[in-house]
């Protein structure tokens, strides 16, 4: 066999240790080994990069901020930000039809931006809003639908694990690749509320709405949420300003999220231990992942397979558009079964040097930032579709008396909103490119 | 009690205890990083960064990563793609589960020998890091650690598969 062709047939062996339920990173590691043996012969190359693989990639700094990512998010979690963010978005927005799930919604745009993971967003914001929600007599489908959907706001809006592992693999400023997501974010905060006030008035299926607040009480209730605008200026803001690195700013985050629960009282000594187990159990994940990716990288990488696909496509004359919206399916169709992580770790070393290699009429650095917040928001959509969408089963947990199928069903329009907010990206690159341009 | 569960006592404690561990020092990182920042952004007051802070957040890191795997095995909190195994039936799922956990431990263990051998490549070559002048075998070792409870849960868990998938 030809160097391709063993880089060709990796895939289809990878695909079905995965689907046999073989632990993704594992399934990596072992063909990344297994593929280096069957091209050199021999696995003593493979087993004297591990001397130092491992450790290296453990110990790399700019992993590192992933981990404090995710105890920020723990600590977040913790400190009872949540219930104050859902009071405030319902002093703003309760008073309108399906106005408590645009709350919801709004609190989980909130606290996205004290919390990289999508699934501690969802999480946090489900226990807190699905009550309320009940209360007011909205349905299982939509009160579900519109938390599972609101979680993705997690990692949509920055700071982003995702986008941390996007800008170490493709290389990229993780400064400007947050600062680029800041908008789609925003512009996804308001397609959900948008999906549902359209989903309410359309089929009726919408609870009772709140009082509505003067102005002077609404602006008081809007000051409580002042520690996770001042945690998100710090972080995202000390970014920007080259004052911390994003590690540095990582660990400012958890130590201000800490401080919060401490000075609210809900940090103990048993949530903070829960809080490093959860951590723990996350990063052992991801690094496990990041591990097995890297051989499998470095394997292929010696194939010669990205470079050669990439010089292929890019003289075959086809479509940048094509090629493009080619890749976004690939992504949304693989969404539905595999997590988000994995599949950024396994497909953007091959997509982006084929991307790059075509014309889009812009600059190479911005293709870089406007690819990765397309690729983010597919491999989201994938978190809410069925039938492994992680977020609907964690809404679902919580939610007692919904069966998964209403879930399922309440979670259609906002993956419609999420499909559009695509086409509009594509369509528009300045909605992502526009803020950098203004800072930077 | 009977010897299995003494023996998930034994090991979750481990894994359990481990994860704590990587967890303290996850915390002092945190609180090193916040200090040096502190230091750094009020030098015109005499103050000064920790120094190598970098140098300590890439071994408090590496050993903090390494000491959270066994934690992760032990609650199985891997990404998997549960989907088209289901309708293979409970036999063969069962056995599926025993190779996996086959390979787990081959790489747990692969993985801590390679460490190992690294650990004494750093020592032969006298390696430090460039600043604190810490020696880098050193760190590894820290890593060994949590490599070698890595590998004694996926002992743990690949018996658990095995005893199911036999029953």
């Amino acid at each position: 066999m030809s160097r391709l062709e063993i880089g060709l047939w990796s895939f289809p062996v990878l695909l079905l240790l995965i689907f046999l339920r073989i632990p993704i990173g594992l399934a990596m590691f072992i063909v990344g080994l297994g593929g280096s043996y069957v091209l050199n012969g021999t696995t003593l190359m493979t087993f004297a990069q591990l001397k130092h693989m491992t450790y290296g990639t453990f110990s790399s700094y700019s992993l590192s901020i992933i981990p404090l990512f995710l105890l920020m998010g723990q600590f977040a979690t913790i400190g009872g930000m949540s219930s104050s963010l859902f009071r405030a978005s319902e002093a703003w927005l309760g008073h309108k039809r399906g106005g408590v799930a645009m709350s919801a919604v709004g609190a989980c745009a909130g606290f996205g931006a004290i919390c990289g993971s999508s699934l501690a967003t969802a999480a946090t914001m489900g226990q807190v809003a699905l009550p309320e929600l009940r209360k007011y007599g909205y349905s299982g489908a939509l009160s579900t639908g519109a938390l599972a959907a609101g979680g993705t706001l997690g990692i949509l809006i920055p700071p982003s694990v995702i986008l941390v592992i996007y800008a170490i693999l493709t290389e990229q400023n993780i400064a400007k690749l947050f600062t680029a997501a800041f908008i789609p974010g925003i512009l996804a905060a308001a397609s959900y509320m948008t999906a549902i006030y359209i989903y309410t008035r359309v089929t009726g299926d919408t609870g009772e709405t709140r009082e509505r607040m003067p102005y002077a009480q609404r602006f008081k209730v809007l000051l409580t949420v002042w520690p996770v605008l001042a945690i998100f200026i710090a972080v995202i803001g000390g970014i920007y300003t080259g004052w911390f690195t994003p590690t540095e700013a990582a660990a400012v985050g958890a130590a201000g999220t800490a401080l919060v629960a401490l000075i609210n009282r809900s940090l103990t000594l048993r949530n903070t231990v829960q809080a490093i187990f959860a951590t723990a159990s996350s990063t052992g994940m991801i690094f496990i992942i990041v591990l097995g990716a890297g051989l499998f990288n470095s394997f292929l990488a010696t194939t010669q397979l990205p470079q050669e696909l990439s010089t292929f496509i890019a003289t075959q004359g086809f479509s940048p558009w094509l090629v493009l919206t080619i890749v976004l399916l690939l992504y949304l169709v693989f969404g539905c079964v595999m997590d988000s992580l994995s599949m950024v770790l396994l497909t953007v070393p091959i997509f982006f040097p084929i991307m790059s290699g075509l014309d889009f009429g812009m600059p190479a650095a911005d293709f870089g930032l406007w690819f990765g917040i397309l690729v983010l928001i597919v491999v989201e959509v994938g978190l809410i579709t069925p039938p492994v969408g992680m977020n609907l089963f964690v809404i679902n947990a919580l939610a007692k008396n919904v069966s998964i199928a209403e879930t399922f069903r309440g979670v259609i329009p906002f993956v419609a909103a999420d499909l559009l907010r695509v086409v509009i990206l594509v369509l528009f690159p300045s909605l992502t490119l526009g803020l950098v341009w203004l800072l930077y | 009690m009977s010897i299995g569960t003494t023996l998930e006592r034994i090991i979750r404690t481990l894994a359990g205890g481990m994860a704590l561990a990587g967890g303290v020092v996850l915390i002092a990182i945190v609180v090193m990083t916040c200090v040096s920042i502190t230091g750094r952004s009020m030098t015109s007051f005499g103050l000064a960064p920790v120094e190598g802070d970098f140098e300590l957040v890439e071994i408090g890191m590496g050993f903090a990563v390494f000491a959270f795997l066994p934690w992760c095995h032990y609650k199985r909190g891997h990404a998997t793609v549960e989907l088209f195994v289901v309708r293979l039936g409970d036999r063969l799922n069962k056995w599926i589960d025993v190779v996996s956990d086959l390979l787990f431990f081959a790489m747990a263990t692969l993985i801590a020998w390679r460490l190992w051998l690294g650990m004494l490549d750093k020592k032969s070559y006298f390696e430090t890091t460039f600043i604190l002048q810490i020696e880098l075998w050193q760190a590894y070792a820290a890593c060994m650690l949590g490599a070698a409870v890595f590998a004694i849960v996926s002992i743990y868990q690949l018996g658990c598969s095995l005893k199911r998938a036999l029953q």
